[in-house]
């Protein structure tokens, strides 16, 4: 090995000239307040290293940026607190590098002949800005994104340039998968050459130089002794505040992760993006000027105050070190350091007050989180495109929460949101979280899904079109959701395929693609309608006698057997196939009229319904002039209907008198004993009643003559006899005695006939 | 002097120390970072078939099965055939489509009644073992289980 490193040392004298780094001489005043330097360049390793770990899986490209980080984030060991470290490192490598400067600045240690030191360390300050300000784009959540549209619209506002660079940056004219690579490489490979090219020539000007010795005269440092070395006196010191330094940035990462945002939605524009608070001087600079000169305070000054520090080792030329004899550029100094510090106190004062939560709303932010609220809804953006965001809209009341958590449609019938029947005290944290939600909340962390939802849900409108996606391929929606993630929000609003005359057609959907009924049903979902009316050939064989069989007796879900056939059928459709091939119960000969096997025997032993099932139930009306077979009640009803139109019960009905005695064993009960007599005056219906039982011939077969008498009686009745052939005087007589004198008293006829 | 030399000492052991602990404090988490995910391997999950009673004996049945893998931060959908064979036992048997010889995809020819192999004309019968031609093992068969009326199979790289 040794011989190795002294081989080595022959051919490159690279060893010496590294104990000789190490090994230089400093001045006797150096001491902690040196360290900072050091410090800085550690923290830049830190990032280095952490940085170059987190490229190994970071992919630069929008559709996977965000993946990639939630990758990092959830699924690699020692991922988060490597991304982690990396953010701290960047957060505290700024304050750093200011201390350094201030250092450098209060000590005098920029005067000549180490003016580019100065410089170059400005213009390191100047890259690990740079670093910041890419390095933000790149989680691609909604912060950076949206910090990105801010600045680069920032940096548009420089007049004559400003345009043209934030386009250069852009690469386009949105922010998008250019912007995001263009931001990659300039953050991992442009800013990192030119940070270790400016690191090299920094450190080993230092070295070159030497560390200033405080407080001497510009031209007596070559008077000074030089008592320590930077090894290992001075390097003791760096590495103690090294290891308190990544203690800090260790103890940070542990207990403060890196945030990450809601993916970057620039759809989303409910997103408040605020600004860091390390950059609200400038802000509070930007309120100054009017929007027309707002590039004076977010550019203009900015540089100004870069250029004053690049030119400071040229203009002040005093040659004191000692603080009390450079009292201008000391308090021109501090000036500059307090008004920053001043703006940056008020505009700290303007940033909205952060979001207070009683453990009860503590507690319902993460019902919040369990019961998903945010696929649905965002907090001031981040969340789903569906319903309203929850920070707009105002200051809400906890019992107008409550019932809409309870029972959305009374609230809108239109929603699709779930109703959420929670215990009571699950309901009444989310409850006081929703109530305390204002226009400064901000979304909760979401823990990452498994899987990742695909890029194709995060696109412009897919909420809106997701059902394109689904018809396209059902199956690739059950791959990740369960059926009844559908029914979530279907339950209220039915797809539109699904509308009122769906029923009737889903069959032929469902043949076709089964897949895109599982899309959102179970599999067993056809089963509780279909389990006992599979519609196969069996099924269409045994129909009609499965009808005429539980046609009103089985019910499924309340329904019976021709309510289920008419939610799809109408009685139009059995006559699709009966209307040349009758049933088989309809072959019988003389099926309309046979008493023993004809249709009625067969409507009175199945139901109406089984003729309901093809016919419209006024197809008996349509003959019979009634319902058939009889109504209820009819027993105690036929006698009024049979009045009125007695040849309607004729059409089945043989009216011979013993028909009606099958029943009527006895007279009816208008027959009383005097009815003979009485008889003429009690019938109204000229004797249509009377034919019901006693037939058409009812009247003659007593009176022999048409009752009541018809019209012209008056003059028709003399030519009665003739008929007969009774003529002259005993004619009379004899009609009268056989005829007339049935009802008539013969002094009857002498009220016109003089005797 | 001796005591000069003896602090100089002790310092130099302080920041070799120091820097030794620094280098491994933030060394380790970022080798675990880059090391061990390497060497993780994916639990294959259960692949829904379909169900079990939609085969029969006889004509072993090709499914087409479409599931997620992950492949680092992308989640791909994966879509591979199987064939399902029932015995005449009434048992289910999944086998893989892949061919052993050339890891061409085989498919099953009715009028031969075996599995036909296009590349170099290898024969399986109907459970997946060699008839004829090149193929040096039978096609591999994938664990399966029947739950609920429904068949599940787990891929296993082969």
């Amino acid at each position: 090995m040794r011989k190795l490193l002294d081989w080595f040392e022959r051919e490159t004298g690279l060893i010496s000239a590294w104990g000789r780094f190490w090994t230089q001489p400093l001045p006797p005043g150096v001491g902690w307040g040196h360290i900072f330097g050091a410090l800085t360049l550690l923290t830049l390793v830190v990032l280095f290293l952490t940085g170059g770990a987190l490229m190994f899986y970071y992919s630069p490209t929008p559709d996977q940026a965000y993946a990639s980080v939630q990758y990092i984030e959830h699924y690699l060991p020692a991922g988060r607190f490597i991304r982690a470290l990396h953010y701290w490192a960047a957060r505290l490598i700024v304050p750093l590098i200011i201390i350094h400067i201030l250092r450098v600045f209060f000590w005098g240690a920029y005067k000549r002949p180490r003016q580019m030191i100065w410089v170059t360390g400005v213009l390191l300050l100047l890259t690990v800005i740079g670093y910041g300000l890419t390095g933000y784009a790149l989680p691609w959540d909604q912060k950076a994104y949206w910090g990105t549209v801010v600045r680069l619209k920032i940096a548009e506002g420089v007049p004559l340039v400003g345009e043209a660079v934030a386009t250069f940056l852009r690469g386009g004219d949105t922010v998008g998968a250019v912007t995001l690579m263009r931001f990659f490489v300039l953050h991992v490979f442009v800013l990192s050459v030119l940070v270790f090219l400016l690191v090299a020539w920094h450190v080993l000007q230092v070295r070159r130089m030497g560390v200033t010795p405080p407080g001497v005269r510009v031209n007596e440092e070559a008077s000074v002794e030089k008592t320590q070395r930077l090894y290992p006196e001075h390097t003791a010191r760096i590495a103690v505040g090294a290891v308190i330094l990544s203690a800090l940035m260790i103890w940070l990462s542990l207990v403060s992760p890196a945030p990450l945002e809601p993916r970057a939605n620039p759809m989303d524009t409910a997103y408040k993006p605020h600004p860091d608070f390390y950059v609200l001087w400038m802000h509070e600079l930007v309120d100054f000027f009017p929007p027309n000169l707002e590039f004076v305070g977010s550019f203009v000054l900015p540089a100004l105050l870069v250029v004053l520090l690049l030119i400071v080792p040229f203009i002040e030329r005093n040659p004191e070190r000692q603080p009390r004899k450079r009292l201008l550029a000391l308090s021109t100094g501090t000036l500059v350091l307090l008004i920053i510090v001043g703006l940056n106190v008020k505009g700290m004062e303007a940033l909205p007050e952060p979001e207070r939560l009683s453990p009860l709303a503590r507690r319902g932010q993460q019902v919040f989180v369990e019961l998903k609220c945010y696929s649905c809804h965002g907090i001031n953006g981040g969340g789903g495109p569906v319903g309203p965001d929850l920070g707009l809209g105002g200051k809400r009341d906890p019992e107008v929460v409550r019932n809409l958590l309870r029972n959305p449609s009374a609230h809108n019938p239109h929603t699709i949101m779930p109703a959420y029947h929670l215990s009571p005290d699950k309901e009444a944290a989310l409850v006081a979280y929703i109530v305390n939600i204002g226009p400064n909340s901000k979304m909760p962390p979401i823990p990452p899904t498994e899987p990742e939802k695909p890029a194709s849900h995060f696109e412009e409108n897919w909420f809106v079109n997701h059902k394109f996606e689904v018809r396209k391929d059902p199956g690739s929606c059950s791959d990740c959701h369960k059926p009844f993630f559908c029914q979530a929000c279907h339950q209220n609003r039915r797809p539109s395929s699904h509308d009122a005359q769906w029923l009737k057609f889903h069959f032929g959907n469902a043949a076709e693609r089964p897949e895109m009924c599982a899309a959102c049903h179970s599999p067993d979902y056809c089963e509780s309608c279909h389990k006992v009316m599979r519609h196969d050939t069996r099924w269409i064989q045994q129909h009609g006698s499965r009808l005429a069989q539980f046609g009103e007796k089985l019910k499924w879900a309340g329904q019976t057997m021709h309510q289920m056939c008419y939610q799809c059928h109408t009685p139009q459709s059995c006559q699709g196939c009966h209307s040349g091939a009758l049933p088989a119960s309809h072959k019988v000969a003389n099926f309309l009229r046979d008493p023993q096997v004809g249709h009625g025997k067969l409507a009175l032993k199945q139901g109406a319904a089984s003729c309901n099932s093809c016919h419209q139930p006024q197809f008996c009306q349509s003959c019979h002039g009634l319902p058939m077979p009889h109504p209820e009640g009819w027993d105690s009803n036929h006698p009024q209907v049979g009045h009125k139109n007695p040849a309607l019960c004729q059409r089945c009905h043989n009216f011979q008198e013993e028909t009606c005695q099958t029943c009527h064993q006895a007279p009816p009960s208008s027959h009383t004993e005097d009815f003979r007599k009485e008889h003429p005056r009690r019938i109204t219906d000229s004797g249509a009643s009377c034919q019901v039982c006693h037939g058409r011939n009812a009247c003659l077969n007593c009176h022999k003559t048409p009752m009541p008498h018809p019209k012209n009686w008056g003059e028709t009745h003399g030519k009665l006899g003739q008929q007969r052939g009774w003529k002259g005087y005993d004619g009379v007589k004899k009609l009268q005695k056989a005829q007339c004198a049935t009802c008539h008293d013969i002094k009857y006829c002498n009220q016109c006939h003089q005797p | 002097m001796e005591q000069r030399l003896t602090r100089r000492e002790w310092l130099a052991t302080l920041v070799k120390a120091l820097a030794t602990l620094l280098a491994i404090v933030y060394s380790i988490p970022t080798l675990v970072m880059l090391v061990v995910p390497a060497f993780r391997r994916q639990k294959n999950p259960w692949i829904k078939v379909g169900s079990a009673n939609e085969f029969s004996v006889g004509e072993p049945k090709a499914v087409t099965l479409s599931y997620q893998r992950r492949d680092g931060w992308v989640i791909r959908t994966v879509r591979s055939t199987v064939y399902v064979v029932v015995k005449p036992d009434g048992s289910l048997k999944v086998l893989s489509n892949i061919c052993t010889h050339a890891s061409c995809a085989v498919r099953w020819e009715r009028s031969r009644n075996a599995f036909f192999c296009p590349c170099h004309a290898g024969y399986f019968d109907a459970e997946g073992k060699v008839i004829q031609g090149p193929p040096p093992r039978p096609l591999p068969e994938y664990p399966h289980k029947v739950e609920g009326g429904l068949l599940y199979v787990r891929l296993e790289s082969v």
